[in-house]
């Protein structure tokens, strides 16, 4: 009996060996392709989308429950407002006498930057010169040139034109003679076997090898310019014709069309997350596709 | 005496150069001469002035004393007409694919037209067998597929003279035995002259038909010789171990001489 038992053992053992093999095979989805919700969910665009409507939301929910227009006005009051004065033309033609006054001031102190860290790069007078310059003004706030612009050059997208300047050129000219300063021996060597010198040097291979840091250059340089922009037009404004959308906000204020002050300032805020992808699309385009990330 | 004049021919050079504190002779008097087609290695322990000396030849560096001069004229900065190879793997121009690499050194030098730098970059890119990678950017590249760019844009450019700072330097040993091999074969194809740096023995005698021997603090000429093996690629062969002991005791003597 005993020697049956083990035998009726061993048997149920076997019996199950199968079993155990027909539940290894069995190792769950290799793969499986994603639920469609899935797939949007993972688009960080929608995310962010997401997000943009629950603070809209909680926004039309404060301000109804606060019921005070005059302080905080509704999300949709706002949108509303928004509509009509890109419809009217009114904001769209502040929008563009900004951008207007910005891309002057901002191609000017650019086009200085890069003479001054070509000097920069090139002598060693140059060097200290930059160095000094940048030490000196780039901590100072441009906004706190605005007097003295206004005394040199009146009311008009000169001053404003002066001050951006300012607040361009030192962080730029900071960052480009940083860029030059790290460019190997190998790529100058090269770019002089080739018998480049002078303006083609500078342009061919020092600004592009020197890209990464330009182009973080040019990041911060253009978030001074446009804060200093609507800044300064805030301030000088009050006496212009013409202003711009810093004006516009002011001059809502004074006239306590609040939801048409929130509706500048949404457009400010819209015009900087655009530049912002921009800058980000000529990132992926240049710097990473060229493995050169800073 | 030589009847013909060298092409490459370096005289009586010192080369100085100034750190913070002190003034640093590199080389002392070194001369040598190059013919044309000649492969030529500055062979040396580190510290001999070998790459000082080929960067003087580049022009980057102006000789204290002496004088460099190639085809007869002192050479007197860099120029496309001595194309350097360098051992960094950064030297390719990161922005620029390596079809755009090639033809960029043709068109910035002014060898070539736009259009006939597109078809020279792709037939130089072609003898390094690179083709399929043509529209790559250059940080997709391996080690040794970069130094293959390399020495294609210098091919390409047919200059007076080519100058190699130990190129395969920073190569894993087998890419290097490749890359050793491919060179001689692009040798052959178009006698290119040269002039090679390296601190391998092995890779002096593999490459090179003459061998200048640089003993440093400062880099001085110790000896010149002429490699004339049967096969200087075989390695188990008896006349390059001979060289290369020969090489070694050149190199080594003094500080043997101070051991024993």
């Amino acid at each position: 009996m005993a020697l049956d038992g083990t035998l009726t053992a061993a048997a149920e053992d076997f019996a199950k060996v199968p079993q155990a093999r027909a539940t290894e095979q069995v190792i769950g989805e290799i793969t499986r392709p994603l639920s469609l919700a899935e797939k949007i969910w993972n688009q960080a665009l929608v995310r962010k989308i997401v997000i943009l409507l629950l603070l809209a939301v909680a926004w039309q929910m404060y301000s109804q429950q606060l019921k005070n227009p005059l302080m905080f006005p509704t999300f949709g009051d706002t949108a509303s407002a928004l509509w009509s004065a890109f419809e009217k033309g009114e904001l769209g033609s502040r929008v563009l006498v900004s951008l207007r006054v910005l891309l002057g001031g901002y191609t000017i102190g650019i086009v200085l930057a890069t003479f001054l860290a070509a000097l920069a790069n090139g002598t060693r007078l140059g060097n200290d010169l930059l160095e000094v310059l940048t030490a000196m003004f780039n901590p100072l706030p441009a906004i706190a040139l605005l007097p003295l612009a206004l005394l040199w050059f009146g009311l008009g997208n000169g001053s404003i034109t002066f001050v951006l300047v300012h607040a361009v050129l030192w962080p730029v000219a900071l960052s480009t003679h940083s860029g030059f300063a790290s460019i190997s021996s190998t790529i100058r060597m090269v770019g002089r076997n080739y018998g480049l010198t002078g303006f083609r040097y500078v342009v061919q291979i020092l600004i592009p090898a020197a890209f990464p840091a330009i182009l973080t250059g040019l990041k911060n340089g253009w978030a001074f310019a446009w804060r200093t922009l609507i800044a300064a037009e805030l301030v000088f404004g009050v006496s212009s014709g013409s202003g711009g959308i810093g004006w516009f906000i002011y001059e809502n204020k004074n006239q306590l069309e609040i939801a048409y002050v929130f509706a500048g300032l949404l457009t400010v805020i819209g015009i900087g997350v655009a530049m912002d992808s921009l800058f980000r699309l000529l990132e992926q385009r240049t710097v990473q596709r060229w493995g050169m990330k800073f | 005496m030589a009847s013909k004049t060298p092409l490459l021919d370096v005289q009586g050079v010192t080369i100085q150069y100034k750190t913070s504190d002190k003034l640093v002779t590199a080389t002392w008097r070194v001369g040598f001469q190059a013919n044309r087609s000649d492969r030529l290695i500055l062979l040396g322990p580190s510290g001999c002035g070998k790459s000082t000396l080929l960067k003087a030849v580049g022009g980057y560096l102006t000789p204290a004393e002496g004088n460099i001069s190639l085809d007869g004229h002192t050479i007197v900065g860099p120029g496309p007409d001595r194309m350097m190879v360098f051992q960094e793997t950064d030297q390719l121009l990161p922005w620029k694919t390596v079809h755009q690499n090639v033809a960029f050194a043709l068109t910035a030098s002014g060898r070539a037209s736009k259009i006939e730098a597109n078809d020279q970059a792709m037939a130089a890119i072609r003898t390094v067998k690179l083709d399929k990678f043509a529209d790559a950017y250059p940080h997709t590249l391996s080690g040794g597929m970069k130094q293959r760019v390399a020495i294609a844009r210098c091919l390409a450019m047919k200059p007076e003279i080519i100058l190699m700072d130990e190129p395969f330097a920073a190569l894993d040993a087998l890419t290097r035995q490749q890359m050793q091999v491919e060179l001689l074969e692009l040798w052959s194809q178009s006698k290119f002259t040269m002039i090679f740096v390296t601190h391998s023995i092995e890779e002096a005698i593999l490459l090179g038909n003459r061998i200048v021997l640089l003993t440093p603090h400062p880099g001085q000429v110790k000896e010149i010789l002429d490699v004339d093996l049967d096969d200087p690629t075989n390695r188990f062969y008896g006349g390059f171990n001979e060289l290369r002991d020969t090489i070694h005791r050149v190199l080594f003597r003094d500080v043997q001489d101070y051991v024993i």
